[in-house]
């Protein structure tokens, strides 16, 4: 294609400098927010100004940062769950199933000590950790059933998650509705509360499982980049082919990629129903608490697998959810805006994957002078 | 008991919509994961067209022109800009998911309109699926153009070099099949289950991609499978007609779930695959660049 004088023509790449693939993913998020932006548009109200009270509310009021912090933390746990079997060129969508086993296994534990009517049998020091242990045993094995199916049978592991994620929906129902075991005495459709020595501690007025994020954000990127095991992985990722000629176990990889994912899926299940400050229960809409799960999807395939880069897009995502939530209430938008700007990040996520194969070149077009011939 | 049938057609009508498009967009070698998020835009768009106009016909058509728009949409990302199929499916059922999300909130709760008509008992669409079948299999097999989609998906380079345009091949199956999907999104809303709630279509778009895979990309095998589900979907809904006092409702309301992981299991297995397994679209799944 020509254009005043330059040409405009496509290169396949042939490799991606990472500040460049950085680039690319800022630009996406950005074109995204434009997209979104829209709503507000169409709201009849500034953007700019939107985004500032969005932006101010989520990271610099007190109340906002609480909730940002929150979502974070089970942003960036969903977004691990994602990341780990997307090295391995496999899609976990299963977040969701995986993090209601992970809750229901934590108050199952709860529920043994006979936290139900109120008072546990044993000291909360013992409780917490084996329900933060039980929630990710719960997870992992609960993720292990597609990594198991998928690598046994080469059964399609989109189709297996999602319908993992509706069995685990109708199991959290079935316990916490209808005169199920954990449904609360009061006869509400949803789980009992925690008792008060069964809540996650917090450290500096936020939840430990904050904790758990940065250490893990540590051992993954040590995985990744040092270790043999996350090498295999990655290999495995790239050609499953090559890599089995390599001697890399192709079963051995996807259950072990699912089962962490399950694993890091259950902590996200117990940091929303089990630590975080005002929650403590098994709530009707955890549905919605499931679906959010998602955004770990949009913010594994925006930092391209790293779990350091996945950490800020986390923060970033989490801030701007609450925000946008702020901002229906205060704009009287209807409900879901927050799913609404996952949506648009996503479409605008996928159009961007365009410039991660190729590239525009752009060269002045040298002038020549064509002159007719006619004799 | 009868209804109990006619409802399971009804089901298997709309997994059939759905599964065609899909089907004939898998034969043209383009995967399309995202038909959830189609079928989710069609069933929300379609029915506040609806409800809002009262006009039925208003609906399917905003059903169908959506659908047939996203399709271009997933066709433009993975045949023109050559994104990764699954990225550019996912991406479309997450967007479809998330927006409807939204847009379909303020109009939540019952369609409001009268009942459409039924020949016969059942639905006239569920005739039209039966009639679909045919005239998909008809033109697949039969016809010089199903020929061109389904060389198109098993060796793109060789129907290139034989005069076929690849791209536009398979651009128009990816419409074909977005527009189906959209349909069948609209006549779920607008027919099968006409309350709008979030996310109310319950995996169905993911149920009728699995039943692609168990067709073997045959559709007479594509509508036997979607009755079957039919069948099973209902099953869950009243256990009560069969089993009575047998296990909560919640318990039958994953099995169908259940039996799509273990339908799946089946047909990706080594005894199934050795035998049926060379029906699958050799380029299924793959970009096609033009050298």
């Amino acid at each position: 294609m020509t254009l005043g004088g330059y040409q405009i023509r496509l290169q396949r790449r042939t490799n991606l400098p990472g500040w460049k693939a950085a680039l690319i993913s800022v630009l996406a998020v950005l074109f995204g927010l434009g997209l979104f932006s829209i709503i507000f548009l169409q709201a009849g109200q500034d953007p700019l100004e939107i985004y500032k009270q969005i932006f101010s509310y989520a990271f610099f009021n007190p109340y906002g940062r609480g909730l940002t912090i929150n979502r974070f933390i089970f942003l960036a746990l969903a977004s691990f769950a994602f990341i780990i079997p997307m090295q391995a060129g496999l899609w976990n969508i299963g977040m969701p199933g995986q993090l209601y086993l992970g809750a229901l296994a934590a108050f199952g534990v709860v529920y043994l000590f006979g936290g139900k009517s109120g008072e546990l049998t044993a000291s909360g020091a013992v409780v917490i950790p084996l329900m933060i242990i039980a929630a990710m045993i719960a997870g992992g094995l609960y993720g292990a059933i597609a990594g198991f199916l998928k690598g046994k049978w080469n059964v399609n592991e989109i189709v297996v998650t999602m319908m993992l994620n509706f069995i685990a929906f109708y199991l959290v129902a079935f316990m916490i509705k209808d005169g199920g075991p954990f449904m609360n005495l009061g006869g509400r459709g949803e789980s009992f509360e925690l008792p008060e020595a069964a809540r996650a501690p917090m450290t500096g007025g936020y939840p430990i499982t904050l904790w758990f994020v940065f250490i893990l954000t540590a051992v993954l990127a040590a995985l990744f980049s040092r270790m043999g095991l996350g090498y295999q992985i990655r290999a495995f990722g790239k050609s499953p082919m090559a890599a089995r000629y390599a001697g890399v176990k192709p079963f051995f990889i996807a259950v072990l990629v699912f089962t962490l994912g399950g694993a890091i899926a259950g902590l996200a299940g117990y940091h929303y129903f089990g630590a975080v400050p005002g929650v403590f229960k098994i709530a009707r809409t955890y549905g919605y608490f499931g679906d959010l799960s998602f955004y770990g999807v949009i913010c594994g395939l925006i930092s391209l697998g790293n779990p350091i880069a996945s950490l800020v897009i986390a923060l970033l995502f989490g801030g701007l959810s609450i925000g946008g939530r702020y901002a229906q209430g205060k704009l009287h938008l209807p409900f879901g805006v927050d799913f609404a700007l996952m949506g648009m990040l996503m479409i605008s996520l996928v159009a961007f994957q365009f410039f991660y194969n190729y590239q525009i070149l752009i060269t002045k077009k040298e002038r020549r002078l064509d002159v007719a011939v006619s004799d | 008991m009868l209804l109990f049938l006619i409802r399971s057609l009804e089901a298997a009508m709309i997994f059939t919509f759905a599964g065609l498009g899909e089907l004939v967009d898998q034969r043209s070698g383009i995967l399309n994961v995202g038909l959830e998020g189609i079928m989710l835009f069609g069933a929300t768009l379609g029915f506040i067209a609806a409800k809002t106009t009262g006009n039925y016909l208003l609906g399917f058509l905003v059903g169908i022109g959506i659908g047939a728009l996203l399709g271009l949409l997933h066709g433009f990302f993975s045949i023109t800009l050559g994104v990764d199929q699954v990225v550019s499916g996912m991406g479309i059922w997450i967007f479809g998911f998330g927006m409807t999300t939204y847009i379909g909130n303020p109009h939540t709760g019952p369609l409001g309109l009268d009942k459409l008509a039924t020949w016969f008992g059942v639905s006239p669409f569920f005739y039209l699926a039966v009639i679909m079948v045919v005239l998909v299999w008809f033109v697949l097999n039969k016809t010089g153009f199903g020929l061109k989609i389904r060389s198109v998906g098993e060796r793109p380079s060789v129907a290139e070099v034989s005069g076929i345009s690849v791209t536009r091949i398979r651009y128009m199956s990816v419409i074909f099949g977005g527009l189906m999907s959209g349909f069948a999104g609209a006549v779920y809303a607008l027919y099968y289950n006409p309350v709008w709630n979030y996310n109310f279509l319950m995996g169905w778009g993911f149920i009728s991609l699995a039943l692609v895979f168990f067709s073997m990309w045959n559709p007479y095998i594509l509508f036997g499978g979607a009755v079957l589900f039919g069948l099973l979907w209902q099953l869950a809904l009243n256990p009560q007609m069969f089993f009575p006092g047998l296990a909560s409702r919640y318990i039958w309301r994953m099995a169908p779930f259940i039996m799509t992981i273990l339908v799946l299991v089946l047909i990706s297995s080594k005894w199934f695959r050795s035998r049926w397994g060379a029906t699958k679209p050799e380029s299924l799944g793959q970009p096609y660049h033009k050298e």
